[in-house]
C-alpha cells in the first residue's frame, strides 16, 4: 500500500507541478490583476499608479454594452452551431457506419482532413472565399442570383459558424463513428431479424446507444464555443467586416488588454467568462448525467420485460 | 483556460526569465559600467521598410555599439501588443518603433523613458517642427522622430488620361473626377474608403483643420463635432452613398487585386505609400504619378498619416546607446540613405537637411522620374500644426474601426462611428482618472 502511494505521488507530481505553474498560478494572478486599475493624473503623461479598485473592473465589464453583446453573440452562435454540428457529425457517422457506405476509409480521411488545418489558416482561407472581388464562391453565387455579403452585420454570424463547422465536423464525426463501431453487432443483427429497416435501426438502436458520446461532444462544444476567438479575430483584423474587436467575450478581453492597455478590465472579463464556462459545464454534466442514469434505468426495465 | 490566461502565464514566464537574466548579468549591461572596449549591444524592434538594411549599415560602421534587430508585426497588426507585453514582462528591447498616433498611449502607460537629456534641443531643431511637437508630451521628449508622413494622392496617369479625367486639386473636383471615372468604367473607382483604418479618415479631418484632442491645463478637451470633422464626415458619407469609392480593407488582397486589374485607379495615402505601391505592383512601372492631396479651398493642406518615431523603453539600461542609434537612423546621411536605398522605402525624413539624400536614394522611375520628394516637401510644410493625439488612441481607433465595419446602406454611417469613438474616448479617459471635457 505504501509503495503504491509513493508510486502515485511520484507519477502525479509532474502533473500537479505543471498544473500549478500553468493553471492555478495564472488564474490566481488574473484574479489579483482584476482587482486593480491603473490611474493617471494631469494629462496622463506622468506615468501610472496602480490602485486597488475592488470589484470596479467587474462592474465596468458588466456595465459595458459591448461585453454583454459578446455573450449575446455567443448565445446566437451556440443556438445554431451546436445543433448543426451534432446533427451533421452524427449524420455523417451513421452514413459511414451503414452498410451502404463505400470507400469508407477514403471518406473518413477526407472528412477529417479540414480539422487538420489550423484554425487561423482555415479562417484565412475562408476570408479569401468570402471576399466578393476574389472569391469564386461569391461570384458563382452572384451568377446564380444569390447576393450575400459575408462581411455584413447579418452575414457575420453565419460566416463564422460556417468556418467552425468545417473545422469541427470531421473531428466529431470520428468520435461518433468510433462509438457506433463499438456497438455490439449482435444487437444490430437482432434488430434486423426483428424486421427493422436501416432508418429504424439508426434512430431506435444506434443513436440511443451512442448518447454518452453525444453528451460528451455537446459539453466540449459548449466550452469550446465560449472561447470563440481565432476565427472572428481574423475576420476582424484583415477585412473591415462587421465583426467588431469585442465581438465575443474572449475578444473583448484581448482588446481590453492589448488595444486599450487595460489589464485589470481584461482580467475581470476573463474571470467572468471562466465563471460562465464553469457554471455551464456544471449544468451540462448534471443534466446529461441524470439523463444517462434515466436511460440506463429504462434499458434495464426493457430487458426484464 | 481562456486565451488571456495563457497569455498571462506567458507574461509570468517572461518576467521570471527576465529576472533570471537580470540577476545573471549583475548590472553588466549598464552604460556607465561599460567603459571597456566591449561594444554595447542594444535590441531594436521595428517593422518599417528597410529597417534591416539600416541596422546592417550601422553595425558595419560602428564598433562601440551593435544593434540586434528583431522584426515585429506593424503596430496595429499586433506590434504594439507585443511591445506592451514585453514592457509589462520586463524583457522589452531597448528601442522600439512607435507611430506618432500611438506615442501618447505608450507614454501614459509608463512604458517609455524621457530622452530629453540625450536627444537635445539642438538635435530637435533640425527636424520638422510638427514632428517634434508630436513627440513632446507633458513638456518632455519621448522619441526621436524619423519621418513625417504628409498626405499624397497617387493615381494611374495612363487611366486618368484614357478616361479624360483631370487630376483634382479640391475635394469638389475630386468628387466630379470620381463620377467621371465611374461613368467611364462602371467597375472602376477613383479611390477606396478603408473601413479597417480610422487613421486615414483622421488624416482627412486633420487636413481640414479638426482638433480632436486638445490639452488645456490639466484637462483633455475632446471635440469631434467641429465644423471640419462634420464637413469631412458628410463628404465621405456622400461618396459612399453614391458608390463613388470602393469600400475595402487597406492593403487587403481585394484592395491589391483591384489595383492590379485597374478597377481602383487612385490611392489617397501618404509619402510612404510611394514605396508601398512600387513594391506591391512592380508590373505597373511607369503608370503611376503622385499629386498633392486635394484640399477644401484649393490651397495646399495636409494632415499626417502614420509616421514613425523611435522610443526607448522604460527599463532599458542602455538609453544613451539606443538614442545614438535612433539619431543615426533619423538624422544622418548614412542612416537615411541605407533605408531608402533598400528600394522599398519612400520615407520622407523629418530632418530637412536629409531630404535631398532621400530624393537621390529613391529610384523614382516608377513614377516616370517625377520629383516626388519636391511634392512631399511642399505637402509636408502644409501639415496643420494644430493636431495632437490623445493618450487613448487605442480605444478611439478600435472603436471607430468597429463601427466603420458596420457601415451599411441606410444603416449606420461614418458620423455614428465618429460619435462612438468620441464617447469611448471620453469614457476611457474618465476611467483612468483624468479630467475630460467633451
Amino acid at each position: 500500500m505504501k509503495a503504491r502511494t509513493r508510486a502515485a505521488t511520484i507519477l502525479l507530481t509532474p502533473f500537479f507541478l505543471l498544473f500549478t505553474a500553468v493553471m492555478v498560478v495564472p488564474i490566481g494572478y488574473a484574479v489579483w490583476l482584476s482587482l486593480f486599475t491603473e490611474k493617471q493624473s494631469g494629462l496622463g503623461f506622468g506615468g501610472t499608479e496602480t490602485v486597488f479598485t475592488g470589484l470596479d473592473n467587474y462592474t465596468a465589464a458588466l456595465g459595458d454594452r459591448a461585453f454583454r453583446e459578446g455573450f449575446g453573440v455567443l448565445l446566437g452562435y451556440c443556438l445554431f452551431y451546436i445543433p448543426l454540428l451534432l446533427a451533421g457529425a452524427l449524420g455523417l457517422a451513421l452514413l459511414l457506419d451503414s452498410a451502404l457506405a463505400r470507400a469508407r476509409r477514403f471518406f473518413q480521411l477526407a472528412l477529417f482532413l479540414p480539422h487538420a488545418v489550423p484554425g487561423i489558416i482555415a479562417a484565412l482561407i475562408w476570408v479569401y472565399l468570402y471576399t466578393p472581388q476574389l472569391s469564386p464562391v461569391v461570384q458563382a453565387m452572384e451568377a446564380g442570383g444569390i447576393g450575400f455579403d459575408f462581411f455584413s452585420p447579418e452575414g457575420a454570424l453565419p460566416s463564422i459558424i460556417n468556418i467552425a463547422l468545417w473545422e469541427w465536423l470531421g473531428y466529431n464525426m470520428v468520435i461518433f463513428y468510433a462509438a457506433l463501431q463499438a456497438i455490439d453487432r449482435s444487437v444490430l443483427e437482432a434488430a434486423t431479424v426483428d424486421g427493422a429497416g436501416a432508418w429504424r435501426i439508426a434512430f431506435s438502436v444506434k443513436i440511443p446507444l451512442v448518447k454518452a458520446s453525444l453528451a460528451m461532444v455537446g459539453l466540449f462544444t459548449v466550452i469550446g464555443s465560449l472561447q470563440l476567438f481565432t476565427e472572428p479575430l481574423i475576420l476582424n483584423k484583415g477585412t473591415g467586416s462587421a465583426v467588431t474587436s469585442t465581438w465575443t467575450p474572449n475578444m473583448y478581453a484581448y482588446t481590453a488588454a492589448f488595444d486599450r492597455n487595460d489589464y485589470g478590465l481584461a482580467a475581470a472579463a476573463s474571470v467572468l467568462l471562466a465563471l460562465t464556462a464553469a457554471l455551464l459545464s456544471f449544468a451540462v454534466t448534471r443534466l446529461t448525467g441524470r439523463r444517462k442514469a434515466g436511460t440506463a434505468g429504462t434499458a434495464r426495465r426493457e430487458r426484464t420485460a | 483556460m481562456t486565451r488571456s490566461w495563457s497569455r498571462t502565464s506567458r507574461v509570468i514566464a517572461g518576467t521570471a526569465t527576465a529576472l533570471a537574466v537580470l540577476t545573471a548579468c549583475g548590472g553588466g549591461g549598464d552604460d556607465t559600467a561599460n567603459k571597456s572596449n566591449e561594444p554595447v549591444t542594444i535590441t531594436f524592434w521595428g517593422w518599417a521598410k528597410g529597417s534591416k538594411d539600416v541596422v546592417d549599415a550601422f553595425n558595419a560602421s560602428h564598433t562601440d555599439i551593435q544593434v540586434k534587430f528583431e522584426e515585429i508585426p506593424s503596430g496595429t497588426a499586433g506590434g504594439y501588443a507585443k511591445i506592451s507585453n514585453a514592457v509589462k514582462a520586463g524583457n522589452a528591447p531597448d528601442l522600439v518603433s512607435i507611430e506618432y498616433s500611438s506615442l501618447p498611449e505608450f507614454v501614459s502607460s509608463g512604458a517609455l523613458q524621457d530622452i530629453g537629456g540625450e536627444f537635445t534641443e539642438a538635435d530637435r531643431a533640425k527636424l520638422l517642427p510638427q514632428t517634434v511637437e508630436l513627440t513632446t508630451l507633458g513638456g518632455k521628449t519621448w522619441a526621436v522622430p524619423f519621418d513625417a508622413a504628409p498626405q499624397a494622392f497617387f493615381y494611374r496617369k495612363d487611366l486618368f488620361a484614357k478616361y479624360k479625367v483631370e487630376v483634382p486639386t479640391t475635394w469638389d473636383a475630386f468628387r466630379k473626377a470620381a463620377e467621371q471615372v465611374k461613368k467611364a468604367d462602371a467597375k472602376a473607382r477613383i479611390a477606396t474608403f478603408f473601413p479597417d483604418d480610422p487613421t486615414t479618415f483622421e488624416a482627412m479631418a486633420w487636413q481640414a483643420g479638426a482638433q480632436w484632442f486638445k490639452a488645456e491645463n490639466d484637462t483633455w478637451k475632446i471635440d469631434t463635432t467641429d465644423a471640419a470633422t462634420t464637413k469631412v464626415t458628410a463628404y465621405w458619407q456622400g461618396l459612399l452613398d453614391a458608390g463613388l469609392v470602393h469600400k475595402n480593407a487597406s492593403f487587403s488582397p481585394e484592395w491589391t487585386g483591384s489595383l492590379k486589374n485597374g478597377t481602383t485607379i487612385g490611392y489617397l495615402g501618404a509619402s510612404w505609400g510611394a514605396g508601398v505601391l512600387k513594391g506591391t505592383l512592380p508590373e505597373q512601372n511607369g503608370k503611376w504619378a503622385v499629386a498633392p492631396m486635394p484640399s477644401w479651398d484649393g490651397k495646399p493642406a495636409s494632415g499626417m498619416l502614420g509616421g514613425t518615431s523611435f522610443a526607448v523603453t522604460k527599463d532599458s539600461k542602455r538609453k544613451a546607446a539606443a538614442v545614438t542609434f535612433a539619431e543615426w537612423m533619423s538624422t544622418t546621411e548614412d542612416g537615411v540613405k541605407a533605408r531608402i536605398a533598400s528600394g522599398t522605402s519612400s520615407a520622407f525624413p523629418a530632418a530637412a537637411a536629409l531630404r535631398p539624400v532621400a530624393k537621390k536614394a529613391f529610384d523614382a522611375s516608377y513614377y516616370g522620374g517625377q520629383d516626388i520628394y519636391a511634392l512631399f516637401e511642399a505637402s509636408g510644410a502644409s501639415i496643420s500644426p494644430n493636431w495632437a493625439w490623445g493618450p487613448t488612441t487605442g480605444t478611439t481607433n478600435t472603436t471607430i474601426k468597429d463601427h466603420f465595419g458596420k457601415i451599411a446602406q441606410g444603416g449606420p454611417g461614418i458620423a455614428d462611428a465618429v460619435k462612438a469613438g468620441h464617447d469611448a474616448t471620453v469614457a476611457e479617459l474618465t476611467k483612468r482618472g483624468l479630467k475630460v471635457e467633451g
